[in-house]
Protein backbone atom coordinates (compact mmCIF):
# COMPACT_ATOMS: atom_id res chain seq x y z
CA UNK A 1 0.00 0.00 0.00
CA UNK A 2 1.10 3.74 -1.00
CA UNK A 3 1.72 6.34 1.79
CA UNK A 4 0.09 9.60 0.52
CA UNK A 5 1.09 13.12 2.38
CA UNK A 6 -1.90 14.33 3.60
CA UNK A 7 -2.75 17.65 2.55
CA UNK A 8 -5.62 19.43 3.44
CA UNK A 9 -5.62 22.23 1.14
CA UNK A 10 -6.37 20.26 -1.79
CA UNK A 11 -8.67 16.94 -0.33
CA UNK A 12 -11.79 17.08 -1.40
CA UNK A 13 -14.27 14.62 -0.91
CA UNK A 14 -13.57 12.66 -3.95
CA UNK A 15 -9.78 12.49 -3.04
CA UNK A 16 -10.29 11.09 0.13
CA UNK A 17 -11.99 8.10 -1.73
CA UNK A 18 -8.69 7.02 -3.63
CA UNK A 19 -5.80 8.60 -0.84
CA UNK A 20 -7.31 6.42 1.70
CA UNK A 21 -9.21 4.12 -0.97
CA UNK A 22 -9.93 0.94 2.14
CA UNK A 23 -11.22 3.04 4.93
CA UNK A 24 -13.00 0.90 6.97
CA UNK A 25 -12.41 -2.09 4.73
CA UNK A 26 -8.61 -2.99 6.21
CA UNK A 27 -9.18 -6.24 5.41
CA UNK A 28 -10.00 -5.56 1.80
CA UNK A 29 -6.51 -3.63 1.78
CA UNK A 30 -4.51 -6.41 2.44
CA UNK A 31 -5.92 -8.55 0.26
CA UNK A 32 -5.93 -6.29 -2.95
CA UNK A 33 -2.45 -4.85 -1.91
CA UNK A 34 -0.54 -2.77 -5.25
CA UNK A 35 1.96 -5.64 -5.22
CA UNK A 36 -1.02 -8.29 -5.78
CA UNK A 37 -1.23 -9.54 -9.36
CA UNK A 38 -5.08 -10.24 -8.84
CA UNK A 39 -5.93 -6.24 -8.34
CA UNK A 40 -7.93 -4.98 -11.54
CA UNK A 41 -6.06 -1.85 -11.99
CA UNK A 42 -8.61 1.08 -12.30
CA UNK A 43 -9.25 4.57 -14.13
CA UNK A 44 -11.68 7.20 -12.39
CA UNK A 45 -13.44 10.07 -14.19
CA UNK A 46 -16.29 12.11 -13.70
CA UNK A 47 -18.12 14.44 -15.51
CA UNK A 48 -20.89 16.99 -14.23
CA UNK A 49 -23.67 14.20 -13.62
CA UNK A 50 -21.43 10.81 -13.04
CA UNK A 51 -18.47 9.44 -11.67
CA UNK A 52 -17.22 6.64 -13.83
CA UNK A 53 -14.66 3.46 -12.85
CA UNK A 54 -12.96 1.57 -15.68
CA UNK A 55 -11.49 -1.23 -15.52
CA UNK A 56 -9.38 -3.43 -18.73
CA UNK A 57 -10.98 -7.18 -18.39
CA UNK A 58 -9.51 -8.65 -21.49
CA UNK A 59 -11.43 -11.75 -22.21
CA UNK A 60 -14.06 -11.67 -19.82
CA UNK A 61 -17.30 -12.45 -20.42
CA UNK A 62 -20.59 -10.69 -18.76
CA UNK A 63 -21.27 -13.44 -16.93
CA UNK A 64 -18.18 -13.95 -15.30
CA UNK A 65 -17.84 -10.48 -13.92
CA UNK A 66 -19.66 -9.21 -10.91
CA UNK A 67 -20.46 -5.91 -10.07
CA UNK A 68 -21.62 -5.19 -6.81
CA UNK A 69 -21.98 -2.29 -3.88
CA UNK A 70 -22.34 -3.44 -0.38
CA UNK A 71 -22.04 -0.25 2.46
CA UNK A 72 -20.70 1.93 0.26
CA UNK A 73 -17.81 -0.32 -0.70
CA UNK A 74 -17.94 -0.92 -4.87
CA UNK A 75 -16.41 -4.44 -5.34
CA UNK A 76 -16.03 -5.58 -9.29
CA UNK A 77 -14.67 -9.71 -9.66
CA UNK A 78 -14.17 -11.02 -12.13
CA UNK A 79 -13.72 -14.42 -13.07
CA UNK A 80 -11.07 -14.79 -16.19
CA UNK A 81 -10.78 -18.49 -18.25
CA UNK A 82 -7.27 -19.12 -20.27
CA UNK A 83 -7.46 -22.02 -22.31
CA UNK A 84 -3.60 -23.54 -22.75
CA UNK A 85 -4.23 -26.41 -25.44
CA UNK A 86 -6.63 -29.00 -23.63
CA UNK A 87 -6.12 -27.31 -20.29
CA UNK A 88 -8.59 -24.38 -19.05
CA UNK A 89 -7.62 -22.33 -15.98
CA UNK A 90 -9.31 -19.64 -14.27
CA UNK A 91 -7.92 -16.90 -12.73
CA UNK A 92 -10.08 -14.65 -10.41
CA UNK A 93 -9.81 -10.71 -10.51
CA UNK A 94 -10.88 -8.13 -8.07
CA UNK A 95 -10.82 -4.29 -6.93
CA UNK A 96 -12.60 -2.90 -4.44
CA UNK A 97 -13.13 0.72 -4.13
CA UNK A 98 -15.14 2.65 -1.60
CA UNK A 99 -17.77 4.89 -2.37
CA UNK A 100 -18.12 8.15 -1.73
CA UNK A 101 -21.16 10.16 -0.13
CA UNK A 102 -23.49 11.80 -2.94
CA UNK A 103 -23.57 8.65 -5.18
CA UNK A 104 -27.08 7.29 -6.14
CA UNK A 105 -26.33 3.77 -4.85
CA UNK A 106 -29.41 2.24 -6.85
CA UNK A 107 -28.69 3.80 -9.87
CA UNK A 108 -25.10 2.65 -10.25
CA UNK A 109 -25.15 0.78 -13.94
CA UNK A 110 -22.18 -1.11 -15.80
CA UNK A 111 -21.51 -1.80 -19.30
CA UNK A 112 -18.90 -3.94 -21.46
CA UNK A 113 -17.50 -3.35 -24.18
CA UNK A 114 -14.73 -4.73 -26.25
CA UNK A 115 -12.77 -5.43 -22.86
CA UNK A 116 -13.21 -2.33 -21.00
CA UNK A 117 -15.58 -2.33 -18.09
CA UNK A 118 -17.40 1.07 -17.52
CA UNK A 119 -19.16 1.35 -14.47
CA UNK A 120 -21.35 4.39 -14.20
CA UNK A 121 -21.96 5.99 -10.67
CA UNK A 122 -24.21 9.31 -11.15
CA UNK A 123 -24.26 11.68 -8.39
CA UNK A 124 -27.04 12.74 -6.10
CA UNK A 125 -28.98 16.04 -7.16
CA UNK A 126 -27.07 17.96 -4.20
CA UNK A 127 -24.19 16.94 -5.19
CA UNK A 128 -24.10 18.02 -8.87
CA UNK A 129 -22.57 21.29 -9.61
CA UNK A 130 -25.00 24.44 -9.73
CA UNK A 131 -25.38 27.91 -10.72
CA UNK A 132 -26.56 30.26 -8.37
CA UNK A 133 -28.52 33.34 -10.19
CA UNK A 134 -27.83 36.75 -8.46
CA UNK A 135 -31.19 38.39 -7.97
CA UNK B 1 5.73 -29.48 -30.22
CA UNK B 2 6.94 -26.58 -27.96
CA UNK B 3 5.10 -23.44 -28.96
CA UNK B 4 8.25 -21.22 -29.77
CA UNK B 5 7.56 -20.32 -33.28
CA UNK B 6 7.60 -16.70 -32.04
CA UNK B 7 10.25 -14.74 -30.70
CA UNK B 8 10.06 -11.14 -30.22
CA UNK B 9 11.51 -9.46 -33.31
CA UNK B 10 14.43 -7.56 -32.33
CA UNK B 11 13.58 -4.82 -34.47
CA UNK B 12 11.22 -4.18 -31.67
CA UNK B 13 13.45 -1.84 -29.90
CA UNK B 14 13.90 0.50 -32.56
CA UNK B 15 12.52 4.23 -31.92
CA UNK B 16 9.75 4.75 -34.48
CA UNK B 17 8.51 8.31 -35.65
CA UNK B 18 4.98 7.29 -34.24
CA UNK B 19 2.85 7.64 -30.71
CA UNK B 20 3.82 5.89 -27.40
CA UNK B 21 2.70 2.65 -27.96
CA UNK B 22 2.92 -0.45 -25.27
CA UNK B 23 3.00 -3.90 -26.06
CA UNK B 24 0.30 -6.25 -25.12
CA UNK B 25 0.53 -9.51 -23.18
CA UNK B 26 0.23 -12.55 -25.66
CA UNK B 27 0.05 -16.05 -25.44
CA UNK B 28 1.19 -18.44 -28.20
CA UNK B 29 0.05 -22.08 -28.42
CA UNK B 30 1.15 -24.51 -30.90
CA UNK B 31 0.58 -27.97 -32.78
CA UNK B 32 1.78 -29.22 -35.53
CA UNK B 33 -0.37 -27.87 -37.94
CA UNK B 34 -1.02 -24.31 -36.78
CA UNK B 35 0.20 -22.06 -34.27
CA UNK B 36 -2.18 -20.15 -32.14
CA UNK B 37 -1.54 -16.42 -31.07
CA UNK B 38 -3.86 -14.41 -28.45
CA UNK B 39 -3.00 -11.36 -27.98
CA UNK B 40 -5.33 -9.44 -25.06
CA UNK B 41 -6.27 -5.33 -26.80
CA UNK B 42 -8.51 -4.07 -24.54
CA UNK B 43 -10.88 -1.19 -25.50
CA UNK B 44 -9.70 -2.18 -29.40
CA UNK B 45 -12.78 -2.57 -31.96
CA UNK B 46 -12.32 -4.56 -35.07
CA UNK B 47 -11.62 -1.47 -37.24
CA UNK B 48 -9.00 -0.84 -35.16
CA UNK B 49 -6.96 -3.95 -35.83
CA UNK B 50 -4.15 -4.02 -38.27
CA UNK B 51 -2.12 -7.32 -39.06
CA UNK B 52 0.61 -7.58 -41.40
CA UNK B 53 2.84 -10.34 -42.31
CA UNK B 54 6.70 -9.57 -43.94
CA UNK B 55 9.59 -11.56 -43.98
CA UNK B 56 8.36 -13.70 -41.02
CA UNK B 57 7.80 -10.44 -38.98
CA UNK B 58 4.38 -10.29 -37.77
CA UNK B 59 3.55 -6.60 -37.07
CA UNK B 60 0.34 -6.23 -35.06
CA UNK B 61 -0.88 -2.93 -35.02
CA UNK B 62 -3.93 -2.33 -32.77
CA UNK B 63 -5.57 1.35 -32.08
CA UNK B 64 -8.12 1.56 -29.18
CA UNK B 65 -11.14 4.11 -29.39
CA UNK B 66 -11.57 6.29 -26.66
CA UNK B 67 -13.48 4.77 -23.46
CA UNK B 68 -13.99 8.17 -21.80
CA UNK B 69 -15.26 10.90 -23.36
CA UNK B 70 -13.43 14.03 -24.02
CA UNK B 71 -14.82 16.16 -21.03
CA UNK B 72 -14.56 13.64 -18.67
CA UNK B 73 -12.39 15.35 -16.18
CA UNK B 74 -9.44 11.97 -14.66
CA UNK B 75 -9.25 11.86 -10.67
CA UNK B 76 -7.17 8.56 -10.55
CA UNK B 77 -5.31 6.84 -13.62
CA UNK B 78 -4.03 3.65 -13.54
CA UNK B 79 -4.52 2.32 -16.63
CA UNK B 80 -2.13 3.51 -19.52
CA UNK B 81 -4.95 3.68 -22.22
CA UNK B 82 -1.98 3.27 -24.96
CA UNK B 83 -2.29 2.24 -28.55
CA UNK B 84 -0.20 -1.53 -29.20
CA UNK B 85 2.02 -2.53 -31.18
CA UNK B 86 3.51 -6.11 -31.32
CA UNK B 87 6.17 -7.58 -33.73
CA UNK B 88 7.40 -11.24 -33.46
CA UNK B 89 9.57 -13.12 -35.56
CA UNK B 90 8.49 -16.08 -36.90
CA UNK B 91 10.64 -19.17 -37.25
CA UNK B 92 8.07 -21.57 -38.96
CA UNK B 93 6.93 -20.51 -42.88
CA UNK B 94 3.37 -19.80 -41.81
CA UNK B 95 0.59 -20.56 -44.48
CA UNK B 96 -0.30 -16.18 -45.35
CA UNK B 97 -3.01 -17.24 -47.44
CA UNK B 98 -4.91 -19.10 -44.58
CA UNK B 99 -4.08 -16.77 -41.57
CA UNK B 100 -7.28 -16.30 -39.63
CA UNK B 101 -8.09 -13.14 -37.23
CA UNK B 102 -10.87 -13.34 -34.73
CA UNK B 103 -11.48 -10.38 -32.18
CA UNK B 104 -13.48 -11.24 -28.87
CA UNK B 105 -14.49 -9.60 -25.44
CA UNK B 106 -10.90 -7.80 -26.07
CA UNK B 107 -8.76 -10.97 -26.82
CA UNK B 108 -7.31 -11.57 -30.73
CA UNK B 109 -7.06 -14.74 -31.47
CA UNK B 110 -5.07 -15.39 -34.76
CA UNK B 111 -4.60 -18.62 -36.11
CA UNK B 112 -1.19 -19.63 -38.23
CA UNK B 113 -1.16 -22.53 -40.23
CA UNK B 114 2.17 -23.83 -40.98
CA UNK B 115 3.07 -24.25 -44.18
CA UNK B 116 2.81 -27.99 -45.99
CA UNK B 117 6.52 -27.46 -46.58
CA UNK B 118 7.67 -26.87 -43.03
CA UNK B 119 5.63 -29.95 -41.40
CA UNK B 120 7.53 -32.76 -40.03
CA UNK B 121 7.39 -35.60 -43.05
CA UNK B 122 7.95 -39.13 -42.34
CA UNK B 123 9.67 -40.48 -45.24
CA UNK B 124 9.05 -44.04 -45.91
CA UNK B 125 11.92 -46.36 -46.45
CA UNK B 126 11.32 -48.32 -49.87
Amino acid sequence: MKLTRYNPSTLTDFDSWFRQPFVGFPSAAQVFSDSGSNRLAADIQEDKDNYFAQFEVPGVKKEDLKVELNNQILTISAEKKQTAGDTEQTYSLSRAISVPDGVQGDAISAKLENGILTVTLPKAEHRKPKTIEIA
Amino acid sequence: MTTNCCNPSPTQQTAEPEAAVMKPRYFVDGTQEAYEVRVELPGVPKEGVSINLEENVLTLRAKRTPSALSDWKTLHRELKGLDFLLRLRLNTQVDEEKMTAALDHGILTLKLPVKEAAKPRRIEVQ
